[in-house]
């Protein structure tokens, strides 16, 4: 009984000429955004290595290792992330790093090229967030209520039928008519993946895998939602309508509503405030400095008249002992001050956070934002990206700093000017090139794949949970359903 | 498994109704204590104005809604107690068969036949008993979205009579037929009679019921209003006795 309604649902749904059309549609967008996903990891690797090649030849002519303190590095472009894109656009890809102080990450992607923050491309997540829950709402609007419609509700329930074997075998059936073609295309595109030369590791066919299968966890909440809402409403006009809606909710208004409620909720401070912020306990800490400074002055000038001892040697001490105050002075002011800004900015940072948080859970309401949080996770372009190339740029820096201090005997920042002034040491034999070979490259390191995964499993839970609320509740529904 | 026809004994109680009552939630009496019964090789068509209570009647040996007292039952079957096991014994043919669009009239056929339990029909029983309602060869493999209403419903007759049931409902089968399929159904009834089926029919069709039933019962405002056998009734009797009840029933709306 279950077989035959899941065959007849496979092959009334395969049979439409609405399926074959959308079909059509959707094949060539899944297809087209591998492709393109591609041709862009291509162009982004050529574009890596020029950079790269570029910032070694700046270094070719020159014969002292302590003019490599100012390095560029690069996030290189990874085929995951080049068919999921996240934020990869949006953050800086370049870094520059000195050894010595933090790393500065450059603008992003979009601030060079802008026409493409207008037209982004059309990536697979993308294609997999609208294209599916469309297709699954426009193929189970009507599961029940257009059934009742038609008329066939009341002849296939004349016979012995059970409800549970009914709606289990709707569901069951609906599901797998959109998923095995939809895998179609899927499957040519993964195909392209070898095809085309991109190579992946195991772990990333791994990710991809799980993303792919994320996104049918998703498809099935749209499919079990649009049945729920079937088994709901009387007319399937009706279903369309509120699916319509709350399609246009999860999919456009929760997820930016989200960022408005954070945004308004946990106010971050900018780093302008904090820059005025620091200039006033500088300011402030300059005018207690002064008169301090005046304070030691006078009492020490008192001293030195009440001794009466004009001699040099004493005059010397006195001298020692302002420096050593002000010495002193100063580092206590500066401690100040870091400790001040270093403050702001990690209460910044928690906020940050705090604010991310709140955004992302709020979004979690939408089966869009939730999808759109696990394919950046398992593809490596969530918001941490930005941190993690953040943090490879400063590992990438000490080692930097290590190197360069094994090939001057210098730690950077120490660095005399006579390594930069080659015109002021006598040249017995023109000096020698260094060789750029032995600078240490940058190698981005994405996260591990248990990583990925611990980070993506709770969303993923909640689309699983999703599915099987909207699956339980098209159960119950149509068990009570008015079948007349 | 459905119990075959030739097990009936002549005269066997198939369908029947005892002080059938249905109240809605909304205070609507639909159906207010009706009996009858149709034996084997009947055919009772229930005639009414809309709202009388025949659909209401359907849709309880259906099970599609429960009786608010009294019983509907199907070969001793009392269908909203064990409404899995009455309907393997009820075949249903609704006022407005539509079936499946995409599908041809075979697959339909297959589909409905399977869903009705009967798993080992070849293409040929398709073919036959398509033909058998009526259905031209050449319409057997094309897709019911070009079918008109005649067509449909003789597919739908056709499901009926593949799942082989003592007993078969008919909702106003015969409505938006043209005189020519209107005749061809009706044979097709006498046949399905003769075959021991007995048959449930709602119509508005005074002339076609007094033709072909074995008795007609006057349905109003959800109560069975007058029963008579066919021997009893000539049509210009049961032309006038439907004429006088509905004035009544129209009297009574006013």
């Amino acid at each position: 009984m279950l077989k035959l309604i899941i065959f007849k649902e496979l092959r009334e749904i395969i049979g439409s000429a609405k399926f074959v059309a959308t079909f059509g549609v959707c094949s060539i967008l899944i297809i087209m955004a591998f492709y393109t996903g591609i041709k862009n990891y291509h162009t982004g690797i050529q574009e890596y290595n020029d950079s790269k090649t570029a910032q070694l030849q700046q270094f070719e002519t020159v014969t002292e290792w302590g003019y490599v303190t100012s390095n560029k590095v690069f996030l290189s472009p990874e085929p995951l992330a080049c068919l999921v894109m996240g934020v990869s656009n949006d953050i800086g890809r370049t870094a520059t790093v000195d050894g010595g102080s933090l790393p500065f990450i450059d603008e992003s992607t979009y601030s060079e090229q802008s026409v493409f923050a207008v037209f982004r491309f059309l990536d697979l997540e993308f294609v997999f967030q609208i294209i599916f829950s469309l297709f699954a709402i426009l193929f189970a609007f009507d599961a029940v209520n257009g059934e009742k419609e038609r008329g066939t509700l009341r002849l296939s329930f004349a016979n012995s039928v059970p409800r549970a074997n009914y709606i289990i075998g709707k569901l069951t059936g609906s599901f797998l008519a959109l998923v095995v073609p939809l895998l179609i295309p899927v499957l040519i595109g993964m195909a392209m993946l070898p095809l085309m030369e991109i190579s992946m590791t195991n772990s990333e066919w791994a990710r991809l895998v799980i993303f792919i299968v994320s996104s049918l966890l998703y498809l099935g909440v749209f499919l079990t939602l649009s049945v729920f809402m079937s088994c709901l409403t009387k007319r399937s006009s009706s279903s369309f309508l509120f699916l319509l809606v709350i399609w246009v909710f999860s999919v456009l208004i929760i997820p930016r509503a989200s960022v408005l409620i954070a945004g308004n909720s946990v106010e971050v401070p900018s780093l302008n405030s904090i820059l005025f912020q620091q200039n006033q306990m500088e300011e402030k800490n300059s005018l207690e400095y002064s008169k301090r400074s005046n304070e030691f002055f006078q009492k020490l000038m008192l001293e030195r008249a009440k001794n009466g001892n004009n001699s040099q040697e004493t005059a010397d001490s006195y001298m020692a002992k302002i420096r050593n105050f002000h010495e002193k002075l100063r580092v206590e002011y500066d401690q100040k001050v870091e400790a001040f800004v270093g403050r702001l900015y990690e209460e910044r940072h928690n906020k940050q956070i705090a604010q991310q948080r709140l955004a992302f859970n709020i979004s979690r309401l939408s089966p869009a934002s939730l999808f759109t949080l696990v394919s950046s996770t398992l593809c490596g372009t969530s918001i941490d990206l930005k941190n993690q190339f953040y943090e490879n740029a400063a590992s990438y820096s000490k080692s930097l700093a290590e190197f360069i201090k094994d090939k001057t005997g210098y730690t950077i920042g120490t660095l005399p000017m006579s390594l930069f002034n080659q015109n002021s040491q006598v040249q017995k034999k023109p000096p020698e090139p260094i060789d750029t070979g032995e600078i240490p490259e940058f190698m981005y390191q994405s996260p591990e794949l248990s990583t990925v995964l611990n980070a993506a499993l709770p969303d993923i839970a909640i689309l699983v949970l999703f599915n099987l609320i909207f699956f339980c509740c098209s159960f119950l529904a149509f068990l009570r359903y008015d079948l007349r | 498994m459905t119990e075959s026809i030739n097990s009936l004994s002549e005269n066997q109680v198939v369908l029947e109704a005892d002080k059938l009552t249905k109240r809605y939630e909304d205070g609507v009496l639909a159906l207010d204590a009706l009996s009858f019964t149709i034996k084997s090789s009947e055919i009772y068509a229930m005639l009414g104005a809309n709202g009388a209570g025949k659909t209401t009647t359907i849709n309880l040996f259906l099970n599609f809604i429960e009786p608010t007292s009294g019983e509907a039952r199907v070969m001793g079957i009392v269908t909203h107690k064990e409404p899995l096991l009455a309907k393997e014994k009820l075949a249903f043919v609704s006022e407005n068969v539509m079936l499946y669009q995409n599908f041809t009239a075979i697959q339909n056929l297959d589909y409905f036949a399977k869903l009705g339990g009967k798993k080992n029909y070849t293409r040929d029983d398709y073919r036959d008993v398509l033909l058998r309602v009526g259905l031209q060869e050449e319409a057997h493999n094309k897709r019911l979205k070009g079918f008109s209403k005649g067509m449909r419903q003789k597919c739908g007759i056709a499901i009926a009579i593949l799942k082989d049931a003592p007993a078969i409902l008919l909702d106003e089968p015969t409505s938006g037929l043209d005189p020519k399929a209107g005749y061809e159904f009706i044979q097709l009834l006498d046949n399905l009679r003769s075959e021991g089926k007995s048959i449930l029919m709602s119509t508005h069709d005074i002339f076609r019921a007094r033709e072909i039933s074995d008795t007609v019962g006057i349905m109003n405002q959800g109560k069975l209003v007058m029963q008579a056998g066919r021997d009893e009734l000539t049509d210009k009797d049961l032309e006038q006795l439907y004429m006088k009840y509905m004035a009544g029933h129209m009297e009574a709306a006013a």
